[in-house]
């Protein structure tokens, strides 16, 4: 019931906010989601990859171009974003360990191919290459598109809602098990009759499927995409952080530490009050990176474990 | 009959050692065999190549009359072999409950259902008062009947143990002794390693000796107490039958 | 048709960018072979001191070579510190948490540089950042010779270093290893802590020498650590040899790529390298296979 309550208070937050508390909130609910998102892969089963702004980037490229050339709806055109990140990142897996990659050598690949992506983007026509493609947008909403800045933070908090209702089924089902099998010790795991191999790529897939819906977020309520915003590494960075402050492997873990780095950070921009906030952001950041160190030394299974009784 | 497992002429090389050299010999369903042989024998890699972790370079598995040379563990697992691990290796952070569940989703694909055959294996273990505990925090005993616990929960025909009874005081030993006979008496064949011989000589029908690589006797273990060839490889070591 | 002169010319300067993206990556390379420890804030030490030598330049008119005395020791002290205060906690931790306590220095580094120093780019002129020596078709600019000549040296001076001291020896049984090193008498720790202010000292001599010709940011630390990661991966990571050999390959390549396509795009060709070494040969050209 604390669940209830929560949500009461989430849904009620933008009726007290302001514009700029209401964008720090909105950026925080979609760091969030792509925390989860990457948890999937990650947390739950092991797989630390570092290329995920690929995935990202197909969900922001997708929606768009195909709004912009076929006039399908976001609505719609984030879940074939989806579905094709789904793809690229089954099909990635698939040839990746086949080969037995792990640990720092898996990172660097998905590293590269997510480096790959980007350059060959910076030079592709299609997509406008480095000068990216700015959004217009004709119908509110059937476009996913608002005049307001509240409906883009009720669609980020019902996106979070479902990502953790997600991790929740995820975690209690079948596959949620073989996940962890595979990441505690792959060995045992196959000898316990879990195809390692297929799980892996399932995993990988599901969350690249996952990371592209926040991609589409990203594109609608940015409206540009450039390979430079979204082919970079700061969304990996974002998810990254975000879940393991909070705690990898739990539906809540990368909800807090996202709400706390990307939240705060974002409400510590552009405060309205200061005429510059620049040496408090930079210098909010630098206390982030001293945190991130601190609770990775000493609280190795994240904040949430500060809730729980110790391991 | 056609036997459980057919080990067939079975080869297997790293660099300049050869591990294994034509290794022949079956388990029949019902049987606990034992396979002996003093350390670097082979036993071990004999059955990562059964199981799957790494094929043969010559010879054939054949389990339960389909021929399994080269498949990957989880495919052994799933047609009825499951082993335990020399150095067991626990699911460091999940509870014990999670852990042998994940063995019964082997079979029984459901949350539910799976819970039920862990719990049931657990009690029969002597674990289930350790449910919730996470793996890394079992002590050497406990972790081998966990690794014993998951195997069992996969519900296989033939149960590959790496030496369970290392490690273990005498009265632990018994139990363990115990413990294997009950599971066999239970319906699944064991296929057991084991360094200590009074162990592997109470429980097999039929004991495999294995010395660099080859088997160099085979029969039933009161035959091989006086096998000079037996005793040769364990030059050194005394040991009688209880 | 591009001449042969131009290639000629862009050769050479591959080489030489090659010998400084070499150091750099042997830096790295050694705390990998040595510790284990990825350390992604690396290239954010070769940064690091490019902004010291930066500053050492405008406020006391000190030559980057000449300042060399005061980073060289700065930065083996403040590696020394950092493994003493960060790393050594996290050195039996799984590879996730070397990468993201190393991102964390990253990020306090980067936005400490930001602080200070502002977001854009700067740089220094020497009395020798334009000339050249001019050797028939190809024109020999001294600031990127001497940088790589330097390198060159300090790579020659940590290959003596690790094969003829017995420091060197007792870094090397480290790597190989720790438990057997342990238990002939060698400290371990202290062994793993040199090797990290090694490490940190080579990125801070390549940043130093370039700084004549280069231009610095608090962001130009990501691209040294990727070409890092590139170069010692290909060339065998912990392997010293390896990654001379992998830095000068990839400064040629980048080079010599740079005369017919975009850099982006030869950029995304060095990373389909790294990719490709990988999956087929991850213990790179003179690494050995290790399970």
């Amino acid at each position: 019931m604390v669940a209830v309550a929560a949500l009461a208070i989430a849904a009620a937050l933008p009726l007290a906010a302001g514009p700029h508390l209401l964008t720090a909130m909105i950026v925080a609910l979609h760091a969030a989601f792509m925390a989860l998102a990457w948890n999937v892969a990650a947390g739950y089963a092991g797989q630390f990859s570092l290329g995920h702004s690929l995935f990202y980037g197909i969900g922001a490229y997708a929606s768009t171009v195909l709004y912009l050339r076929l006039g399908l709806t976001p609505w719609a055109g984030m879940f074939v974003g989806a579905a094709l990140a789904g793809i690229v990142g089954g099909l990635l897996a698939l040839g990746v360990y086949r080969y037995k990659v792990h640990g720092i050598f898996f990172a660097l690949v998905t590293l590269g191919a997510a480096e790959v992506a980007k350059g060959l983007a910076d030079n592709w026509a299609f997509i406008k290459g480095p000068v990216g493609i700015l959004l217009t947008m004709q119908n509110a909403p059937g476009d996913f598109f608002f005049l307001r800045r509240e409906p883009y933070y009720y669609v980020a908090l019902a996106m979070l809602v479902a990502m953790i209702v997600i991790s929740l089924r995820l975690e209690r089902s079948p596959l949620g098990q073989y996940f962890l099998a595979v990441r505690e010790d792959e060995q045992a795991a196959e000898a316990s009759g879990v195809d390692s191999y297929r799980y892996k790529t399932i995993a990988i897939s599901l969350s690249a499927a996952l990371t592209a819906f926040a991609g589409s977020f990203y594109a609608q309520f940015y409206l540009y995409v450039s390979p430079d915003t979204v082919l970079i590494f700061e969304p990996q960075l974002t998810m990254m952080l975000g879940t393991m402050v909070g705690g990898a492997g739990t539906a809540f873990g990368p909800v807090i530490g996202s709400l706390l780095f990307s939240g705060l950070g974002e409400a510590l921009r552009n405060l309205p009050f200061l005429e510059s906030t620049r040496g408090i952001v930079i210098g909010s950041k630098m206390v982030y990176a001293v945190l991130l160190i601190v609770v990775l030394i000493y609280l190795p299974g994240g904040l949430i474990t500060l809730g729980r009784k110790g391991a | 009959m056609a036997a459980l497992l057919d080990v067939r002429s079975v080869s297997k090389r790293f660099g300049g050692l050869q591990a294994l050299s034509r290794v022949a010999f079956t388990v029949d369903a019902g049987e606990i065999v034992g396979l002996i042989g003093p350390n670097g024998a082979g036993k071990t890699t004999l059955f990562n190549v059964v199981t799957g972790v790494y094929p043969p370079d010559d010879g054939r598995v054949v389990f339960r009359g389909e021929d399994v040379t080269g498949a990957a563990p989880h495919r052994l697992c799933k047609l009825g072999a499951a082993r335990t691990f020399q150095v067991s290796k626990p699911f460091a952070t999940l509870t014990v409950l999670q852990t042998v569940r994940i063995g019964a989703l082997n079979r029984i694909p459901d949350m539910a259902g799976a819970t039920v055959k862990a719990l049931e294996v657990l009690e029969l273990m002597g674990l289930a008062g350790k449910r919730d505990e996470p793996g890394r925090t079992l002590t050497v005993m406990e972790r081998k009947r966990l690794e014993m616990a998951r195997a069992l929960a996969t519900q296989p025909s033939l149960l590959l143990l790496d030496e369970v009874a290392a490690g273990l005081r005498p009265n632990e030993i018994q139990d363990m002794i115990a413990l294997v006979r009950s599971i066999a008496a239970g319906g699944v064949s064991v296929l057991i390693i084991e360094h200590v011989l009074e162990a592997v000589m109470r429980l097999s029908a039929r004991i495999v000796v294995l010395n660099h690589g080859e088997v160099i006797a085979e029969g039933r273990p009161a035959e091989l107490a006086n096998d000079a060839r037996v005793i040769d490889a364990y030059l050194g070591e005394a040991y009688s039958l209880a | 048709m591009i001449g042969l002169d131009v290639i000629l010319q862009a050769g050479l300067s591959g080489l030489f960018m090659g010998s400084v993206y070499a150091l750099i990556a042997i830096g790295f390379t050694l705390v990998f072979g040595v510790t284990n420890i990825v350390n992604f804030a690396h290239g954010h030490f070769v940064m690091g001191a490019m902004f010291v030598t930066y500053l050492l330049f405008k406020t006391l008119k000190v030559d980057p070579y000449v300042g060399l005395v005061v980073v060289l020791p700065l930065f083996f002290a403040l590696g020394s510190l950092i493994y003493r205060l960060v790393i050594q906690r996290i050195v039996e931790a799984p590879h996730s948490a070397h990468m993201m306590v190393t991102l964390g220095l990253l990020i306090f580094i980067e936005n400490l540089a930001n602080l200070f120093f502002g977001g854009d780019l700067r740089g220094i002129t020497t009395t020798y950042t334009t000339s050249s020596l001019v050797l028939g078709a190809v024109s020999v600019p001294i600031a990127r010779l001497g940088a790589a000549a330097v390198s060159l040296a300090a790579v020659v001076g940590l290959a003596l270093v690790l094969h003829r001291t017995s420091l060197g020896k007792a870094i090397r049984a480290a790597a190989n290893n720790p438990e057997g090193a342990a238990l002939v008498g060698i400290d371990v720790g202290r062994v793993y802590r040199v090797a990290f202010s090694l490490g940190t000292a080579a990125a801070a001599l390549a940043g130093a020498v370039i700084m004549p010709f280069s231009l610095v940011s608090p962001f130009v630390g990501g691209e040294f650590i990727l070409k890092a990661f590139v170069i010692a991966v290909l060339g065998g990571l912990g392997s010293v040899a390896g990654a001379l050999i992998g830095g000068l390959l990839i400064g040629l390549v980048e080079a010599l790529s740079s005369l017919y396509i975009q850099a982006s795009l030869g950029n995304a060709i060095v990373f389909a390298i790294l990719i490709v070494v990988l999956l087929y040969r991850p213990w790179g050209i003179l690494g050995q296979a290790r399970v």
